[in-house]
Parts: C-alpha cells; sequence; structure tokens
C-alpha cells in the first residue's frame, strides 16, 4: 500500500512530466511548423509585377505605336575611331528595341542599345533630371556601368560597360559617334 | 506556355544533381565557359554589374513585364527548350528498356554507348539543333527562319549557349553516334520522308515552331539548317580535339559511373538531364536581362 505521502509525490511528478510532455510537443510542432512552413521566395520582391503583368488583362510590354527594331539600326556607330580591334555585333532586334554588343578580342566589354521610351514613358522622365548634354541631347549616368541620352524627347541611347576595361569615356567616346539628328527625326 | 514566373524559373535552377555535373564534365571543351549562375536577382548582378537596389528593382520589373507577354517571344523559346528535353527523355526510357531486354553482352565500350535506335537518335540531334535555331530567332528577334543569321551568332557564342552546343555536339553527337556523327545526321535526314520524321518524339513535340507549311517543309528546313551548321560542328570538335573516349572518360569521373554502368551513359544521359531546359533558361534569362537593362 502506497503511503500517502508517496502519492502525492507521485502525483507532482507525473504532473510535471505531463507539463514536460505537453510543453515539448507545443515545441516540437511549432519548430516542426516553422521548418516545414514554405521560405519567402528569394524574388519576392517581384511578386506584385508578376501578378500585374501575368493574366488575360496583362498590358501590352511594348506599344503598338513603337517603332520597328530594324528601323533603329542605321543610327548605331560601327566603328569609333581609337577603338581599333574592337567589333560591334548585332545581338537582339524586337519592336522598339535594338541592340549590339561591342566586342574586343571576342570577349563583349559594351553593349549599345536604342529603345523606343513609348513603350516605358519612366525611361524618358529620368532625363528631366540631366544636367549635361551628348550631342546637344540630355544625358545621364545609370547605375555604376550604364550612360544614356534621350533623343528627340523619345528614344533612349544607352552604353553599358560589361568590362572595368570599357570607363565612363569610352562609354561617351561611342555615344559621341551615334547619329542622334538621323533618330530624332523618327520621331514625328 | 509556363505560367511559372520567369524569377521562379531561374531561382529554382538547381546548384548540383547529374545535369549540373554532366555539364561540368565538359568544362575541358569549353573552358571557364559556363559558371552555373542561378538566382534572378544574381543573375541582374552578374549581368550587369550594378549593385543598386532601386536599379536592379526596375531592371527586374522591366524583365518580368517583356516575359510576361507571349508575343515576345521568351514562353515560346523557354517551351522549346523544354520541350525537345522532355521528348528526348522519353527516347531515352525506352532505350534504357531495350537494353534490359536485350541481354547480352557488348563487345566494347563504344558499341555499349551506341544506342539503338540510331536514326531516332539523328533525328534527335538535328531536331535540337533546329530547336536551338528557332529559339535563338524568338529570343533576340530574328525572323525564324534566319539560318544565316544564326550562324553568324553561334561562332559569338559565350557562356551557357557554349556549353549548350558543346553538350549537344558530345552528349547527343559524338558519345551516342561517334565521330562521324554530323554526316549519320544528315545522311538520316536526307534519306527520310516527312512522315518518317513525323513519327519521332521530339519532332512531333517542337513541330508547331518549326518553320514550313507542311511536314516535307519542315524536313527540307531541319534538313537545310544541319546542313549549315554542320561545318561549324565539325570545327568545334577538331579544334579542341575531342573523341569520344575524352567526352566519356570526363563524364564517367564527374557522375562516378562505375565501368559496368557505362553501357547505360547515353540513355541515362536522355533520362537523367535536361541540359536544353537548364542552359536554355539561363540563357533567355540572361537576354531579358540585357533588353531591360538598356530600356529601363
Amino acid at each position: 500500500m502506497m503511503m500517502p505521502r508517496l502519492r502525492r509525490l507521485c502525483a507532482a511528478i507525473s504532473q510535471k512530466a505531463f507539463l514536460a510532455i505537453a510543453l515539448s510537443a507545443v515545441l516540437i510542432v511549432s519548430t516542426g511548423c516553422t521548418a516545414f512552413a514554405p521560405p519567402e521566395s528569394p524574388s519576392a520582391q517581384f511578386e506584385q509585377t508578376q501578378s500585374e503583368t501575368s493574366g488575360r488583362k496583362a498590358p501590352d510590354a511594348v506599344a503598338k505605336d513603337a517603332v520597328k527594331g530594324g528601323s533603329l539600326n542605321d543610327f548605331f556607330p560601327r566603328s569609333v575611331a581609337g577603338y581599333s580591334g574592337y567589333e560591334v555585333v548585332a545581338a537582339q532586334e524586337k519592336q522598339g528595341f535594338a541592340q549590339f554588343k561591342v566586342n574586343e578580342g571576342g570577349a563583349n566589354v559594351a553593349v549599345l542599345s536604342i529603345n523606343d521610351t513609348i513603350s516605358n514613358p519612366n525611361a524618358a522622365t529620368k532625363y528631366e533630371s540631366s544636367t549635361r548634354d551628348i550631342q546637344g541631347f540630355p544625358a545621364l549616368s545609370i547605375g555604376n556601368n550604364g550612360t544614356g541620352v534621350l533623343v528627340g524627347d523619345r528614344f533612349q541611347v544607352k552604353v553599358q560597360s560589361r568590362s572595368d576595361s570599357f570607363k565612363a569615356e569610352d562609354r561617351e567616346a561611342w555615344l559621341e559617334k551615334f547619329d542622334f539628328k538621323g533618330l530624332a527625326k523618327l520621331n514625328r | 506556355m509556363s505560367k511559372t514566373p520567369v524569377y521562379t524559373l531561374v531561382d529554382e535552377l538547381p546548384n548540383r544533381g547529374l545535369t549540373v555535373m554532366s555539364l561540368k564534365a565538359l568544362d575541358f571543351a569549353v573552358p571557364g565557359a559556363w559558371n552555373n549562375l542561378t538566382g534572378f536577382v544574381n543573375t541582374i548582378k552578374e549581368v550587369t554589374g550594378e549593385t543598386d537596389e532601386a536599379l536592379i528593382q526596375e531592371i527586374g520589373d522591366r524583365a518580368i513585364t517583356l516575359y510576361n507577354d507571349k508575343s515576345e517571344g521568351y514562353q515560346k523559346a523557354l517551351w522549346l527548350y523544354q520541350t525537345v528535353d522532355s521528348a528526348s527523355s522519353a527516347l531515352g526510357t525506352g532505350m534504357i528498356a531495350n537494353k534490359f531486354t536485350e541481354n547480352k553482352s557488348f563487345l566494347g565500350l563504344i558499341n555499349k554507348l551506341t544506342p539503338k535506335p540510331e536514326k531516332a537518335q539523328s533525328f534527335d540531334l538535328t531536331i535540337k539543333l533546329v530547336v536551338e535555331l528557332v529559339a535563338f530567332c524568338q529570343i533576340n528577334g530574328i525572323p525564324g527562319d534566319s539560318i544565316g543569321d544564326f550562324l553568324g551568332a553561334v561562332k559569338d557564342y559565350g557562356g551557357e549557349s557554349l556549353m549548350r552546343m558543346a553538350a549537344l555536339v558530345c552528349y547527343d553527337g559524338l558519345v551516342p553516334l561517334g565521330p562521324g556523327f554530323a554526316e549519320k545526321g544528315l545522311a538520316t535526314l536526307k534519306q527520310s520522308s516527312a512522315s518518317d520524321l513525323d513519327h519521332n518524339k521530339t519532332f512531333k513535340g517542337v513541330k508547331e515552331l518549326i518553320p514550313g507549311n507542311n511536314d516535307k517543309g519542315k524536313l527540307s528546313f531541319v534538313t537545310e539548317s544541319f546542313e549549315s551548321v554542320q561545318d561549324w560542328m565539325l570545327g568545334f570538335v577538331g579544334d579542341r580535339g575531342l573523341t569520344q573516349d575524352k567526352v566519356v572518360t570526363s563524364l564517367s569521373k564527374a557522375v562516378d559511373l562505375s565501368q559496368d554502368k557505362l553501357e547505360y551513359l547515353g540513355a541515362f544521359l536522355d533520362v537523367g538531364t535536361n541540359y536544353y531546359e537548364h542552359t536554355g533558361i539561363q540563357t533567355l534569362t540572361r537576354r531579358l536581362i540585357e533588353r531591360a537593362a538598356a530600356e529601363v
């Protein structure tokens, strides 16, 4: 027969054991849930754009009135004095957009592009803050590696470095050789 | 077409596994060309060298907008890369089944690696090449039947595009068909009728995007394309001194494949890897980001 004191002790122990087991279970469940909860997408910052640009009612990425990419090709420089051995290679040509690569010894050192900002007007409005010009058109430094010019209030011309050897002054030298006057006439 | 966001496709590209190992095994053929760039934001930073968070956000937003507009061609290119991989995998599954039923010894390693049927493998090689051409045109905005433009561009291929071509030449040409892979591919096409082509799973999977009014027209486009790129492929093999033995040795080291399993190598590659889709996603993401960075 169990003594009353011992019975109370056993009851207290079993109560504690029950609490410990219950607490462990809660911990296991809660940590388990954390472990199995879907992690936040590494690109969660783009989810809003994804939802706004997908589905049936999504807007066109390129405006119907954007100029043909092929009509932009003639305004690119194919060579620039002082850059012998540099090769200009066609890269992309889509409506409202044309892009060429500048390669040196087979390695890509820069990209040249023209885009019709009728499809994304924000690209043009940023030139309102420009304080300098290239060939008489507003110019801006963009990010670490880009220099852009807005031609005829519509066409953005950019040179972006793809190698540390191609510096801001190289970008400007190439921008000087685009046919901006011809390009501006496309905006009529 | 895929409804998966483009950033998810890039974020979920694996950093290991059979596809990655089999591509790394080809580093000896195209040294340093491929570094398995994964992750959407990571790709933006790597391609553009930009670090400003607001600019990265703008570039990513524009890239997503361009990708989601089906008329821009990026989704078609993805579909082509995915479909040609899954259709050729079905071919590989059949080959593995054949190996088990044949139940006979093989004379040597080369025979062991030559899968049957050779005709199906030849079709697979030629159609994968044409898929590259069509996907290239979709991504870069060049008319879909522009073989000349593609030929000019393939000589300028670098990074994951060059690695994809290396894998095509090695794993779909040299390993299963031997050093005469290009001649075999072309001979198969020239001896085939349009209905032969239409019985091929790989062709059936992608034929709607291959230029040509009917199967006969599509067959002649595939033939003309393959014939035009044949010299480039042979030059690729010759310039780099590639042989079946070198490729197999490098691959068997990379995937730790024991000698007694080598007979399954060709089929194993078909079933276990999706190198077209993997590197195709990397290529279209790069081109998208290049364009987006120019447009913002």
